[in-house]
């Protein structure tokens, strides 16, 4: 009996084999045999495990990276002033935050915007890029603003479902707290020295951080999100 | 910005994964703010996003390579590739899937300029050194350690085309555009790897029981 060549054998594996094929397969133990080591030949190739790279691969790349100042120059005002001014933001925003998340939580009815409250938060993938120092701020204080009304919108949609549970709405605070940095980097970049902006970029972060830790620690705990 | 539709969308989705339980939601938006942070020229975000992926570009380099040093150069030139390029990473895929793919670019091309100067036959004698008299046939450990042995002694075109069809999924038209060939040049070089494969691993368990037997 004349058996399957290796590249029928490889037809059939991939499952697009000649006419006829089928049927000689099926009377053919050889065949069938062969066509079984291939299959697991390559499931082998699949379950191959991954591999841990040299340790000292990042610091090479590291080396070729052309953005070693700029953490520095963003993350250390390195001023008195600056910090006061972060330390004040934290407790304005702060403060809005956990009335929000109050409301939210309780569900309080008289909380709610009325519908058809316009939501916008910034999209992960649409650099921005304000035209002026000005726009830039002015983008920050709205985003602050508008917090407060998406998380109560966010709230109102999803009380006509059935009830998302706290982490959702602290998923969406999480990502709502990115917009704010991100926002807060991109008016930095403008103008990297001003105090407002490098105030609202430590009150983001911070905020961030925290509920970050939060999720982290609920889940472990397996408790839901407390909101400060 | 996105708008009220878009929002809802998003917000769904959130509630969906919820519903399912998914466990790395966390994770996505925590890579979400690593890549806008590495957007921004941040060091300690590029860092991170290494520490993330990077078991799985230097596997696939070192796959396709099949050389620990020419994998380490790949790696190195990937993740630099990608973090010069990152700002114009759109986020239409995952950056995990998105550095995936540039690794592979990046091997492939290296492959590419590898055999120019050299046949792709060139360096398969036939025999091989799979053989391991310490070892015992059949075990799950020994095949695995057998196929990815024999994988690295295949020709650079059939280990290229075997590795991005049965593991990368991978068709013959993406392979045939990445590495220069013929849709019907890939499907050939596919089956012949497979059966050069077949015939490394026998072979390396026939040598493997023969000095067992001898001992």
């Amino acid at each position: 009996m004349v058996h399957l060549s290796n590249e029928t054998l490889s037809e059939l594996l991939d499952g697009s084999p000649a006419p006829g094929v089928q049927e000689h397969l099926a009377s053919c133990s050889v065949c069938q045999g062969e066509l079984e080591v291939l299959r697991r030949m390559r499931t082998q190739l699949r379950d191959l495990p991954q591999l841990d790279p040299p340790p000292d691969l990042w610091s090479r790349i590291e080396e070729r990276l052309p953005y070693g100042g700029e953490r520095r120059r963003l993350g250390r005002p390195g001023r008195v002033a600056l910090r006061v001014a972060a330390m004040a933001a934290v407790f304005v925003i702060g403060l809005a935050l956990g009335q929000a998340f109050q409301r939210g939580e309780s569900g309080d009815e008289g909380a709610r915007p009325a519908a058809g409250v316009p939501l916008t938060v910034v999209d992960a993938n649409e650099p921005a890029s304000p035209a002026s120092l000005a726009d830039a701020m002015a983008e920050v204080r709205r985003l602050a603003s508008e917090y407060d009304a998406a998380l109560m919108n966010l709230q109102r949609m999803t009380q006509g479902r059935s009830a998302p549970g706290p982490s959702s709405l602290a998923r969406q605070r999480l990502a709502n707290l990115e917009a704010l940095v991100e926002a807060s980097r991109a008016a930095l970049a403008t103008d990297p020295a001003d105090p407002v902006l490098n105030a609202y970029l430590f009150t983001a972060v911070a905020e961030r951080d925290a509920m970050m830790s939060q999720l982290t620690s609920a889940r472990g705990s397996g408790s839901g999100v407390v909101w400060r | 910005m996105f708008g009220n539709g878009q929002l809802r969308g998003h917000v769904t989705r959130l509630i969906e994964q919820e519903r399912k339980g998914r466990k790395d939601l966390l994770v996505e938006l925590t890579e979400a703010s690593l890549v806008r942070r590495a957007r921004s020229g941040e060091l300690e975000a590029m860092r991170q996003l290494y520490e993330l992926h990077a078991s799985r570009v230097y596997t696939v380099v070192r796959r396709l390579a099949a050389d620990d040093e020419m994998a380490a150069d790949l790696a190195q030139d990937a993740w630099c590739n990608a973090f010069q390029k990152v700002r114009d990473f759109r986020g239409d895929a995952a950056f995990g899937t998105w550095v995936h793919r540039i690794a592979v670019n990046t091997a492939l091309t290296r492959l590419r300029q590898r055999s120019r100067r050299r046949d792709l036959e060139q360096g398969f004698d036939g025999r091989t050194t799979l053989g391991n008299p310490d070892r015992q046939p059949a075990s799950e450990a020994v095949e695995r350690v057998t196929v990815q042995r024999a994988l690295d002694l295949l020709p650079d075109g059939y280990r290229s085309v075997l590795w991005l069809h049965d593991v990368e999924g991978f068709t013959h038209e993406e392979i045939g555009a990445r590495l220069g060939i013929a849709v019907g040049t890939s499907k050939s070089q596919l089956s012949k790897a497979r059966a050069r494969l077949r015939a490394l691993v026998t072979e390396s368990r026939t040598e493997v029981v023969d000095h067992g037997a001898s001992q």
